[in-house]
């Protein structure tokens, strides 16, 4: 009942155009950076660290980015795991070879590799659409996973094929290695996804994200009233890929510690980032967040019910899993196809009417 | 002849046999798209849902045997007495159908005017689901199928072979699977049925004529949904028989839904409304996988079977988009 | 009439276009021009190519045989991206909306070729990417009030009326402020009223803006009142080409197109 804007007028485009054009969404939102930022960091512990946040964070990120490509520019890509694999050899190379380079810019850079790895892999995209086009992508799935398994340059020649992360320092605090205390890890992430975030709100309510959007509704049409396919299926391969890129990095660096890409970067992850996307929302920033939040804490939580609960075995518990994720891919096609987000926007605006149902 | 040459022929051989498994799965992804323009991912996981099925009955498993323990405390696994090879693969193809119907009624009716590729992502959603609902129906082990197929090198093609090599040259004769000339057989007889279906009977006129035109169709007074639970059940048996062949090869586990994946480029290259495309398609794959194996393989570090497929089916989109026996797409506004 | 009509000042002209799919001849050997300034209706029976002429145009078909002058230049292969640029914008026979989008976002789409600012400005929402924001957006919205389309601001198109879908594909293409506007079956499946709005919309984008206009349609009462020249079609060859009195008084179209005459 608070939820109102009345008295809330615009007196300018600038106005109207803000990523939150209602004052009390803005204030929530405000809240909610600031808590994660000065509140979490003092509550944090190991658990809520390695087994809540930062994957949460981390396949949010990698979730906007593949809503860009498919959710805001339709291309359909089964190559998430793939990107991710490249960021994070490209971080590990990077840091390896300069120990020194800060660590945000060794980040950043693993993205920009990925971006260009990205671009080469959505060439194809061009002549291609549909799952055509999500067929050619398992290419670079299967490719890149193989090409680090198998060329010894990637992992350093270490006699296990692994790469692990050196501990590396960001302001006197390690944020990778053993000793990394979880609030700088946390933190370090953190600044990432936020960062982030707001620049994939930025780029999708503008040019970007019109013509991005152009491509996904109606291809031919978007052509021929001024939109180059070339460029924008490109500068969404290259967009996407530098966020799953960054993923992949903090995956590696910061998360897992060490690495074998058939495991860590198989065809499952990118199955994992399009049902995070698809349940979420798909075309939606905030619906990478629930989706990847969704899809990573849903089954953690149905294990710690029913093995820790009820005394299943695990591999029941599994199959069970399996069985509801897929469940509710179909259900959510069919009944929501913008996923979760829409589901609130909904919400949101019943609650701006209320008490008036209509 | 030299061991050299032999040796090619033995790995094309092997790559022809390998490629006939691989049609068996396209041909199921086939039916479907050309009768409901829908990119069954799960082709594949019906593949090893029907395997499972089959060896389930064969070995007279009771179903969710785990599950149920898991609930109640129980210990029952088996009824202690299974059916005979033919009961055998009348019920799993009866449970076919069921599914069929069951996907029709739940999933696909309410998909119907949908995008295509949000049909495609919806099956991804029903291949984990079957996945998780096969495993936990029938648990999740390794298990052996038999139906009677047999197995194993050929003896007679040893000695044959071994006499083509040179004089004095070191050759053992080449090493052929009787199952896999079995399976290259019954594929062979399966599309020779499934031809004669479709031009020779009722429904296999519908079904072409819903290829062919979904609207006209529906004003001709052929029932879509019909078509639909009839095509899934075709492609639920073409499954099964992949399922056979597969699990008798390599045992009926998880890694056979993976068949999928590979079946995907057999589709691009061969085009996905052909049926004589996804056989051609899955010989060249074959071959070409096996080859590239045997010839650049050992010069960067083997396994190259994983991703050569994709990345032929890459190079070939670029050039020829609508494969090698689809229309050329006229795109219009 | 238009006063541009009677100066000889020629915007488009198509030269002797072949275009064929395989075996089958869309179009053959047709030429014709389109004055700075007039409206030109391009009218034929179903599959006379009227369409693919269209799709010629815009560089979305490439003829096998003939050439197309533009603004006094000819044109080599284009891609139809860069057919826009140079200065022309569409509709489409069946509504090609970006379905999820708002109408706002459709219009400023619409804009997509006028604008520059880079990534990394966009990046930030600031600068020249927040300045030509709201430039562009200015200009979307006198377009808007123009269609009398403010209420629709900020809904989805997919959720429109027809009728609406039909007026805010018309403001994306004039978002673009092309110098030729080509509307395929701009009043296709339109009630009359609907239809009259349409033809005053039409007839002051011609004569506010001075954008010149070609366009297909089928119902003959709208064609001879807002045309000022028409070019008739069938089977892909042209058939006539002349003001509105005199296409409906020639004999080879009154036999093709309006059925054989009775007299």
């Amino acid at each position: 009942m608070f939820y109102r804007e009345s008295g809330d007028f615009k007196t300018s485009y600038v106005q109207d155009q803000q990523i939150f054009p209602i004052a009390l969404d803005r204030v929530f939102v405000g809240i909610v950076i600031a808590f994660a930022f000065l509140v979490v960091p003092f509550l944090i512990d190991d658990y809520w660290e390695k087994s809540v946040l930062l994957p949460v964070l981390i396949w949010s990120l990698a979730a906007i980015g593949l809503n860009i490509l498919t959710g805001y520019c339709g291309q359909v890509s089964l190559g998430t795991g793939g990107f991710m694999a490249v960021g994070a050899y490209a971080s590990y190379k990077i840091t390896t070879a300069f120990p020194e380079l800060n660590m945000f810019i060794v980040v950043l850079l693993s993205g920009g590799v990925t971006s260009l790895v990205g671009i080469v892999f959505g060439l194809p995209s061009l002549r291609i659409k549909g799952f055509y086009l999500a067929v050619a992508t398992l290419a670079s799935q299967f490719f890149l996973v193989w090409l680090f398994n198998k060329v010894p340059w990637f992992y350093n020649y270490s006699a296990s094929g692994q790469i692990s992360a050196p501990e590396r320092l960001v302001f006197g605090v390690a944020i990778s290695g053993p000793n990394a205390p979880p609030w700088a890890t946390y933190l370090f992430c953190l600044t990432f996804v936020v960062v982030f975030a707001l620049i994939a709100k930025n780029l999708t309510r503008g040019r970007y994200g019109r013509s991005w959007m152009a491509i996904r509704d109606m291809d031919i049409a978007a052509e021929i009233i001024g939109v180059a396919p070339l460029k924008t299926k490109l500068s969404a391969f290259s967009v996407s890929s530098f966020y799953i890129g960054i993923a992949g990095a903090l995956f590696f660096l910061v998360y897992l510690g060490a690495v074998e890409p058939t495991e860590a970067f198989g065809i499952d992850k990118s199955f994992l980032v399009l049902f995070m996307i698809i349940i979420g929302g798909l075309g939606s920033i905030l619906g990478s967040f629930i989706g990847a939040a969704f899809m990573f804490l849903m089954p953690v939580l149905i294990k710690n019910v029913f093995v820790g609960g009820f005394g299943w075995s695990t591999d029941i518990v599994a199959h069970l899993i399996f069985m509801i994720v897929g469940g509710l891919i179909m259900f959510f096609l069919i009944v929501e196809p913008h996923g979760l987000a829409q589901l609130w926007r909904v919400t949101k605006e019943k609650l701006r009417l209320w008490p008036f149902p209509h | 002849m030299s061991p050299d040459i032999l040796n090619t022929i033995e790995v094309i051989l092997n790559g022809l046999m390998t490629g006939v498994m691989y049609s068996l799965v396209a041909l199921g992804f086939v039916l479907i798209f050309k009768a409901s323009g829908i990119f069954n991912y799960a082709q594949g996981v019906m593949a090893l849902f029907a395997a499972l099925t089959l060896v389930g009955f064969q070995t007279g498993q009771i179903p969710f045997a785990h599950l149920i323990n898991d609930m109640f405390g129980t210990h029952y696994h088996n009824w202690g007495v299974g059916f005979n090879n033919f009961i055998a693969i009348v019920l799993t193809i009866l449970v076919m159908i069921l599914f069929a119907w069951l996907v029709e009624r739940l999933v696909l009716k309410h998909l119907v005017n949908q995008e295509p590729i949000i049909l495609f992502m919806a099956t991804i959603g029903l291949a984990f689901f079957m996945e998780g609902l096969g495993d936990l129906m029938w648990g999740a082990n390794i298990k052996t199928l038999d139906v009677g197929i047999p197995s194993g090198g050929s003896f007679w093609w040893e000695d044959v072979t071994r006499t083509w090599a040179s004089a004095g040259s070191e050759y053992y004769g080449m090493y052929i699977d009787v199952l896999d000339v079995w399976a290259a057989a019954i594929a062979v007889l399966l599309v020779v049925i499934l031809t004669l279906f479709s031009q020779y009977t009722k429904t296999g006129r519908a079904l072409r004529a819903v290829a062919d035109d979904h609207q006209a169709a529906l004003t001709v007074g052929i029932s879509l949904r019909t078509i639909w639970v009839i095509v899934w059940s075709i492609a639920g048996m073409v499954a099964l028989v992949a399922g056979i062949m597969w699990g008798s090869k390599s045992g009926v586990q998880f890694s056979l839904s993976l068949i999928a994946l590979k079946a995907l480029p057999v589709l691009i290259l061969g085009g996905f409304t052909s049926i004589p495309g996804a056989i051609v398609g899955g010989l060249i794959i074959g071959v070409g996988e096996k080859l590239f194996e045997f010839w650049i393989g050992p010069l960067v570090g083997g396994a190259t079977e994983n991703w050569f497929a994709y990345v032929l089916a890459l190079f070939f989109l670029m050039f020829r988009p609508q494969g090698l026996f689809g229309e050329r797409i006229i795109e219009r506004v | 009439m238009n006063d541009a009509v009677k100066s000889d000042n020629i915007l488009l002209e198509v030269r002797n276009i072949s275009l064929s799919f395989g075996g089958v001849t869309a179009l053959e050997d047709i030429s014709f021009d389109i004055r700075r300034g007039e409206v030109r209706a391009i009218i034929g029976p179903n599959g006379a190519g009227k369409s693919s002429m269209l799709n010629v145009i815009n560089g979305f078909y490439h003829p096998q045989q003939g050439e197309i002058w533009f603004d006094g230049k000819i044109r080599h292969h284009m891609r139809p991206h860069e057919v826009a640029k140079l200065g022309i914008a569409r509709t489409f026979q069946n509504i090609a909306l970006f379905k999820g989008m708002t109408t706002l976002d459709n219009l400023m789409t619409g804009r997509i070729i006028k604008m520059r600012a880079n990534i990394l400005w966009q990046e930030v929402w600031k600068g020249p990417a927040e300045r030509e924001e709201v430039e562009h957006r200015q200009r979307v919205e006198e377009i808007i009030d123009f269609l009398k389309i403010q209420s629709i601001r900020k809904t989805p198109v997919g959720k429109l009326p027809y009728g609406m879908q039909k007026r805010v594909e018309l403001g994306r293409a004039l978002a673009a402020e092309s110098k030729l506007l080509l509307l395929d079956e701009p009043m296709a499946g339109m009630n009359l009223e609907e239809k009259e709005d349409m033809c005053r919309f039409v007839l002051d984008v011609n004569e506010q803006f001075g954008t010149t206009i070609a366009l297909i349609e089928h119902d003959m009462g709208v064609v001879m009142d807002i045309s000022d020249r028409v070019v008739v079609l069938d089977y892909g060859k042209k058939l006539a080409d002349g003001s509105p009195d005199e296409v409906r008084n020639n004999k080879a179209v009154i036999d093709a197109y309006l059925g054989v005459s009775h007299d």
